[in-house]
């Protein structure tokens, strides 16, 4: 099937809830392109960002002549650079992400993730900002490189139709892997469910940053998998090695998973934010359009 | 261990439902290809095995729910205790005491009737099916009902019927009794329930090691019955009573006096200073006296009568005093009033000289107000004839005939003596100068299957008054004719010098040698020596034989060998003697309640039926049965004391009186500590009323029976298996 039109992904509705919206970086990020974002160059620009007394080697040109027939005195003029965002969206296809419980209306993590991104990647375009792609399970499946050209979202949704979800995960080698293709300070957006060793997914989340990335990790659950609603004897079949099976009676350990679980959030929540990384957790019964509003919303603020 | 509901034990299996349940679900579990496998592997990895053995535990309690349920609908009962639930029926005797002290009214109403009442609650509380036997304990044990019947509507009317004012209770014998019954009965469960008011008199008679061999026998018994006691006695402190009558003479006749002592007892602390004894006759008042009764102490009061008719009266002495047992403030007593005693005296030495015939001493003895002229008359009626006019005319209407020195008799004579004796007379037989030793032997003695009690062998003494001759031992006489001489103011035997007499001994030996059989005297008894010379040969034997008796003298009864005749005492000794022969073989009317009355009809021998009316008043028709020359009537339950009359077709009443010993009249009861060490002794329980009792009963029931424990049990496991439930989806990580 073929899913290359943006509607296929986000309904007029969604795309209403975030016409005003801009992703907006909160730190200065290099970019090529002169746009919303505020870049670290001062240079030519058309907003002013404040005068300074001219040394030698200044360049005569950015001389502000006006101030010097009224002072007589030599100030430089200096613009505030606009540049664009230029960001990358690693979307998890591992096994993992098939699941699909019954309070999800048929939407498994997977297509939500897709969804996401294809949301995201409309936006960021919209904005003249740079996103790239890269589908991964235990290892990198696709890389698209960031571009800013609005054709380049066709590319990125044909991408998007042809991930299915499939093997194992293996977060840590591939953002390792990843953290050293990715040589631009950018915006990477990870789109997983995150499951695997706390410790090792925190230490490649960290060599991101340590690259100077600004990060945001959309984790996606299910619903079930945050409450595990089952009753009856249940046999799970792990959907990454379809061999690990086990048969329990999941009442009997339903508290000690939503305690493993909660364990597991704590962790990953506190590594994200000793490493400064935005960590939002999204379920796939929550529209992800409003989630992602809400997610804008409060970048904003923190601008 | 016994099911009531044995059917409902199946239910048992039950415990498979959990299973199966575990087990189906195992079998359709769903399929769930599941993402967060790592969250959930680390969960199994660590709880394996806790849930495995969580879910082991847990289904074994949930098996056990319906397990226990169904054992508990089931209702198990600990046969091991030998004890069988509520409406299992019963083997249960009661019994119920009806002596005299449960007349003693508490707030205006009998113990008796309180304990019929609660007997009766008992026995309606019994379930269906239940054996039932009440044995009233007064006097004797006797039962209500011939055996144990199931009907408790009957039993309950019964039970209604018992009357009281019967004697003294025998504790140890009537527990044995209804030991007795109870081990003739078929129920399983069995339960000995005794309604007395625990009287200190009853209890300290029966000895310890009685009650220990009582609780043997409880323990020994196959099924062992519960015992209770049901203590409806408070102790009473006042309380009057007459203890008894004596009577001045044995037998009397028409216008003797007749002096009666009756003995009054007060058992409280309270004196009367001025208590009232009333005397009556035929239930008339005759007299009144008062007396005084110190606390604790009794005293006598002296009533004197006379009789105009002859027969059968009933005197009776009554303390006037307000107490709270009214039952044995009477005491009566029946008096036969004889008309004359007739004395067919034998005169084997008559003698035209005064008192130089061998009778005439006694004769004289016999009748004193007649040698006397006076305007007494005399009991007795002598008529002195010689031996060959002993025939039947002369034997008719002699209560007593006397052979006095009789020197043999015809073979006919001795005949009509032998039938004589054995229809119900008394023969009294004087030695003398002129027996035929060899015949009397022979034909009275005849080997100890004639009329003598013993032989006659030589004579000793020389009739002489020197150092030969001999006189009576004074000992306590044991026999009622002697008995007055007990009392040295009546008299001394041993004043009599006895200078002649012959040795009486028993020949049994001879009859061994020869071979031959005793002929039969029919209920003959051993000869019994009533007095006996310092030399140490008998004086004074009697013998019963058949229904009469025989009373052998080893001297004479004129002056020749003695001068018994001359002494004080001849008179008495003889008076007694004859009377006492002419009552003794008359059963006594005055007797101990349960012993049986026998009544010896007057006149010739009748068979027409004659009633007899009972303390309670029913009247029964009894039949005179012939015993030789006399017809008797014989009537054994008179375990009811009180007066018993008896009215043949001339419609002149003869008295009876059963009567009771007065030990029951010290109304204190054992105290509660004594009554539990007794009640521990024989393993009983002690409880204050019938619905205590029913209480008891119940919580030994049902302390037994364990459906509540199990109905608990399931509640207590329903409970853990909400808990483990709980606590085994805790976190373990």
């Amino acid at each position: 099937m073929a899913i290359s039109q943006v509607s296929d992904y986000l309904t007029p509705h969604d795309l209403g809830k975030l016409a005003n919206l801009q992703v907006l970086a909160r730190k200065v990020v290099e970019g090529f392109c002169s746009g919303l974002h505020r870049s670290p160059h001062k240079g030519f620009s058309v907003e002013f960002k404040e005068h300074r007394p001219y040394v030698r080697g200044d360049e005569v040109r950015s001389i502000d002549w006006k101030v010097f027939g009224k002072t007589d005195r030599l100030y430089i003029r200096e613009h505030e650079q606009e540049t664009n965002l230029r960001s990358t969206i690693l979307l998890d296809t591992s096994g993992s992400m098939a699941y699909c419980g019954p309070r999800a209306k048929e939407v498994s993590k997977h297509d939500y993730a897709v969804r996401l991104t294809a949301c995201l990647a409309y936006l960021m375009l919209g904005q003249q900002d740079s996103v790239g792609l890269v589908t991964f399970d235990r290892e990198v499946r696709r890389y698209i490189p960031p571009r800013g050209r609005a054709s380049h979202l066709r590319a990125m949704l044909d991408e998007l139709a042809k991930s299915r979800p499939q093997f194992e995960t293996e977060l840590s080698e591939v953002f390792h892997e990843l953290a050293a293709k990715i040589h631009r300070r950018s915006l990477v957006i990870i789109i997983s469910d995150c499951f695997g060793e706390v410790d090792s997914l925190l230490k490649a989340l960290a060599r991101f940053r340590h690259a100077r990335h600004d990060m945001i990790v959309f984790q996606i659950w299910d619903p079930d998998e945050l409450d595990f609603p089952f009753r009856q004897w249940t046999q799970f079949q792990s959907l990454e090695t379809p061999a690990n099976r086990r048969l329990v009676d999941p009442a009997h350990l339903r508290h000690a998973y939503l305690e493993n679980l909660k364990r597991f959030r704590e962790q990953l929540t506190a590594g994200c934010r000793r490493h400064r990384i935005d960590l939002v957790p999204m379920t796939t019964d929550q529209p992800y359009a409003e989630a992602l509003a809400s997610y804008l919303a409060i970048r904003r603020r923190l601008k | 261990m016994t099911l009531l509901n044995g059917i409902l034990a199946f239910g048992a299996a039950a415990f498979a439902i959990p299973l199966l349940i575990h087990l189906l679900n195992r079998s359709r579990f769903r399929t769930v290809e599941w993402g967060a496998m790592h969250l959930l592997e680390s969960v199994l990895r660590v709880n394996q095995r806790r849930v495995r053995l969580e879910q082991i535990i847990l289904l074994l309690v949930r098996c056990a729910i319906p397990a226990v349920l169904a054992f508990c609908l089931a209702r198990p009962v600990l046969t091991g205790w030998q004890t069988l639930p509520g409406d299992a029926p019963a083997s249960t005797v009661i019994l119920l005491d009806n002596s005299y002290s449960m007349d003693v009214a508490d707030n205006g109403r009998k113990r008796l009737a309180e304990a019929i009442d609660q007997a009766g609650q008992v026995v309606a509380a019994l379930a269906r099916g239940s054996e039932i036997a009440v044995v009233q304990t007064g006097g004797k044990p006797q039962p209500v009902l011939d055996r144990p019947i199931f009907d408790v509507k009957t039993m309950i009317q019964q039970l209604r019927l018992v009357r009281g004012g019967y004697g003294a209770a025998d504790p140890a014998e009537s527990l044995e009794a209804g030991l007795g019954i109870l081990s003739g009965m078929a129920n399983a469960r069995r339960d000995l329930v005794y309604f007395s008011d625990f009287q200190h008199s009853d209890w300290d008679a029966t000895p310890r090691d009685r009650l220990q061999r009582i609780r043997r026998r409880i323990e020994e018994m196959p099924i062992r019955p519960t015992v209770t006691f049901v203590d409806l006695g408070r102790s009473v402190e006042e309380n009057v009573s007459v203890d008894s009558l004596e009577f001045s003479t044995r037998a009397l006749g028409v216008d003797e006096d007749l002096q009666i002592r009756a003995t009054l007892r007060n058992h409280g602390p309270r004196a009367h200073d001025a208590a009232r004894a009333r005397f009556r006759i035929d239930g008339l008042e005759q007299s009144a006296s008062q007396i005084a009764l110190p606390a604790k102490a009794a005293a006598q009061v002296l009533f004197t009568c006379r009789f105009k008719t002859p027969g059968s009266h009933l005197v009776e002495v009554e303390a006037a005093v307000d107490d709270r047992l009214p039952t044995d403030n009477r005491y009566a007593a029946a008096v036969p009033v004889l008309e004359r005693i007739g004395v067919l005296l034998v005169d084997g030495a008559p003698s035209d000289q005064p008192l130089e015939g061998e009778t005439d001493f006694l004769s004289v003895a016999l009748t004193p107000y007649t040698f006397g002229r006076a305007k007494l008359s005399d009991l007795i009626e002598t008529k002195t004839v010689p031996p060959g006019e002993l025939n039947e005319k002369a034997v008719a209407g002699a209560r007593v005939v006397v052979l006095a020195n009789v020197p043999k008799l015809s073979d006919d004579q001795v005949g009509l003596l032998g039938r004589y004796v054995h229809g119900g007379g008394s023969l009294l037989v004087f030695s003398g100068n002129k027996i035929d030793i060899a015949w009397y032997n022979k034909a009275l003695y005849s080997d100890g299957s004639g009329l003598l009690p013993m032989t006659v062998d030589a004579a000793a003494g020389s009739g002489q008054a020197d150092a030969k001759s001999s006189r009576i031992v004074a000992q306590h006489f044991e026999h009622p004719a002697l008995e007055i001489f007990n009392d040295r103011e009546n008299g001394n035997l041993a004043d009599a010098e006895i200078r002649k007499w012959y040795r009486l001994s028993r020949v049994r030996q001879s009859v061994a040698e020869a071979g031959v059989t005793p002929v039969s005297t029919g209920a003959s008894s051993e000869p019994f020596v009533l007095a006996r010379l310092e030399t140490g040969d008998p004086l004074i034997v009697q013998r019963r034989i058949g229904e009469g008796l025989v009373v052998q003298v080893a001297t004479a009864c004129d002056a020749e060998w003695s001068n018994l005749p001359m002494r004080p005492i001849y008179l008495p000794l003889m008076q007694h003697l004859i009377t006492t022969m002419a009552s003794q073989v008359v059963p006594p009317c005055n007797f101990e309640a349960g012993r049986p009355l026998v009544a010896v009809l007057p006149g010739e021998s009748q068979a027409e039926p004659l009633a007899l009316t009972s303390p309670d008043g029913t009247r029964r028709t009894v039949r005179p049965v012939a015993r030789g020359t006399q017809s008797m009537v014989e009537y054994a339950r008179t375990l009811e004391p009180g007066v018993y009359t008896l009215v043949g077709s001339d419609a002149r009443p003869l008295h009876f009186v059963a009567r009771t010993p007065r030990a029951e009249s010290d109304l204190r009861m054992l105290d509660e500590k004594r009554l539990a060490s007794l009640a521990a002794d024989l393993g009983a329980d002690v409880v204050r009323s019938g619905r205590e009792y029913l209480e008891l009963d119940r919580s030994r029931r049902h302390g037994r029976e364990i459906w509540k424990y199990l109905l608990a049990g399931v509640l207590g496991l329903m409970f853990l298996e909400l808990v483990l439930q709980q606590r085994f989806a805790r976190v373990r990580t």
